[in-house]
């Protein structure tokens, strides 16, 4: 089956002036030099001519690339959907017009709680104010405003101050994602994991404040890794939709595979985007269900979940092309 | 109970823009959310969603085009913006 990708997530950089412990990003990421702004604009257009329909800048903190608009302007060009994920910091009113003018469709702004004492605790620095400062810019320079707060054992509780918080904020789209645990968050798990009972209390509150808030805000609750009976269906199958492209340009088909031993990225400094799309072995290892172990194999589940997530695989069983171990019919329990 | 009525004024919410998928050669509706298809009729009813003109001024300008039967156009345009309303890819005023 062909296969072509619709999203490319740009890593354009791994520097960040905030200290997450819930941070997904490898905590051990590739040395080497970040690709340059020629080096991404080729990769636009590379993803462009594939399909991809829409590009995520992120990082790390994407704001730290001072060509950060250039790039979002090339994307535009070549006709991408653009949203910036970002922490905010160094978002001041200059930098939004720029990023406005450059075409930036939507930008999505990460907070850590809802008040200062705790989300700058979880950020490992004074960050709080200046987001409430930066999404307030943002959106004065006309910018569609999303939010993200990323929950774990620390902030889970405070969801309706969470949400009131954002939509005081006037974001149109609130994104509670819970914590997954790849990169730092992997190693902090044992911090960061909530108990069984704040999950639950939350999933309540998360579908009130979803009805409740329907007209003003689109609230997207993520679910928890491991409590739940199904695996999500990760990245929508396995280099069937997504594209990343880390800050060195190492191609991955989720961010966070580099995490899975063993499985060797191709990089846009040798090969074209479309040969590692179709051709690398890392794009078609979990592509399909060739590579399907029982009890997915003979699932009639496996079209809706694709087995799961592979990362996660790797994490709790060591190995990758294991059923994802949240799945209640996985006889491997992590 | 629809959310749209023929004095509803709908607009592409903000974050929403159309686009042509070069693959398919399709227009698509690009968002925050995702990729949301358009088949025909939605892209020529979405293509009108400009906060100005009425469902009614839409359905009327549609039927003149497309030379179809007022009422049950009338319906489709409805039907099609609730969709779109319910996924938060249109606002309405
Ligand atoms: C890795 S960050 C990079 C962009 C930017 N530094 C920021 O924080 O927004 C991208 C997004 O992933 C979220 N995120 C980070 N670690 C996560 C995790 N372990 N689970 C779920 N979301 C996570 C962040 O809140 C942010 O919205
Ligand atoms: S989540 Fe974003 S802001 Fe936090 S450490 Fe990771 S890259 Fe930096
Ligand atoms: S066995 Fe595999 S395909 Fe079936 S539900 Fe579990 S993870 Fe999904």
């Amino acid at each position: 089956m062909n296969f072509r990708p619709y999203a490319l997530l740009a890593e354009v950089t791994y520097r960040c002036p905030l200290h997450c412990p819930y941070c997904s990003n490898p905590a051990m990421y590739p040395g080497g030099n970040e690709l340059t702004t020629s080096e991404w604009q080729r990769v636009i257009d590379e993803a462009a001519a594939l399909g991809v329909l829409q590009a995520g800048f992120s990082g790390g903190e994407p704001l730290l690339r001072p060509d950060l608009a250039q790039l979002i302007a090339h994307a535009r060009q070549a006709g991408l959907y653009t949203n910036l994920i970002t922490s905010s910091l160094g978002l001041d009113a200059k930098r939004a017009h720029e990023l406005r003018e450059a075409g930036l469709d939507s930008v999505q702004i990460s907070f850590q709680a809802e008040e200062a004492v705790l989300a700058d605790a979880i950020a490992g620095a004074r960050a709080h104010e200046k987001k409430i400062a930066a999404a307030r810019i943002a959106r004065e320079a006309g910018l569609p405003l999303s939010t993200n707060v990323v929950l774990h054992r620390r902030n889970i509780d405070r969801l309706r101050e969470i949400v009131a918080f954002a939509a005081s904020l006037g974001a149109i789209r609130l994104e509670l994602a819970n914590v997954q645990y790849y990169g730092w968050a992997f190693l902090n798990r044992a911090q960061l994991l909530p108990t069984r009972e704040q999950v639950h209390t939350a999933r309540q509150i998360a579908e009130e404040e979803k009805a409740r808030c329907r007209e003003q805000m689109d609230i997207f609750y993520v679910l928890p890794d491991y409590y739940e009976d199904r695996p999500k269906p990760c990245m929508n199958g396995w280099g069937r939709r997504y594209l990343t492209v880390n800050a060195v340009g190492d191609t991955l088909p989720c961010p966070t595979a580099s995490s899975i031993p063993g499985l060797r990225f191709e990089n846009v400094r040798a090969r074209s985007l479309a040969w590692i799309w179709s051709e690398s072995e890392s794009f078609q290892q979990f592509r399909g269900e060739d590579w399907m172990r029982e009890p997915c194999r003979g699932c009639p589940e496996r079209t809706r979940d694709f087995g799961g997530c592979r990362c996660q695989a790797t994490l709790l069983t060591g190995d990758p092309a294991n059923t994802d171990p949240v799945c209640g019919l996985s006889r491997i329990v992590p | 109970m629809s959310s749209i009525s023929p004095q509803s004024r709908p607009a592409l919410a903000p974050g929403a823009r159309i686009q042509t998928d070069r693959v398919a050669g399709q227009p698509v509706l690009l968002s925050p959310e995702g990729i949301q298809e358009l088949n025909f009729s939605a892209h020529a009813i979405i293509a009108r969603c400009d906060g100005k003109q009425t469902v009614e001024e839409i359905t009327v300008a549609l039927a003149e085009e497309y030379e179809a039967p007022l009422d049950e156009l009338r319906e489709d345009v409805i039907t099609c913006l609730a969709e779109l309303h319910e996924k938060k890819l249109i606002v309405v005023s």
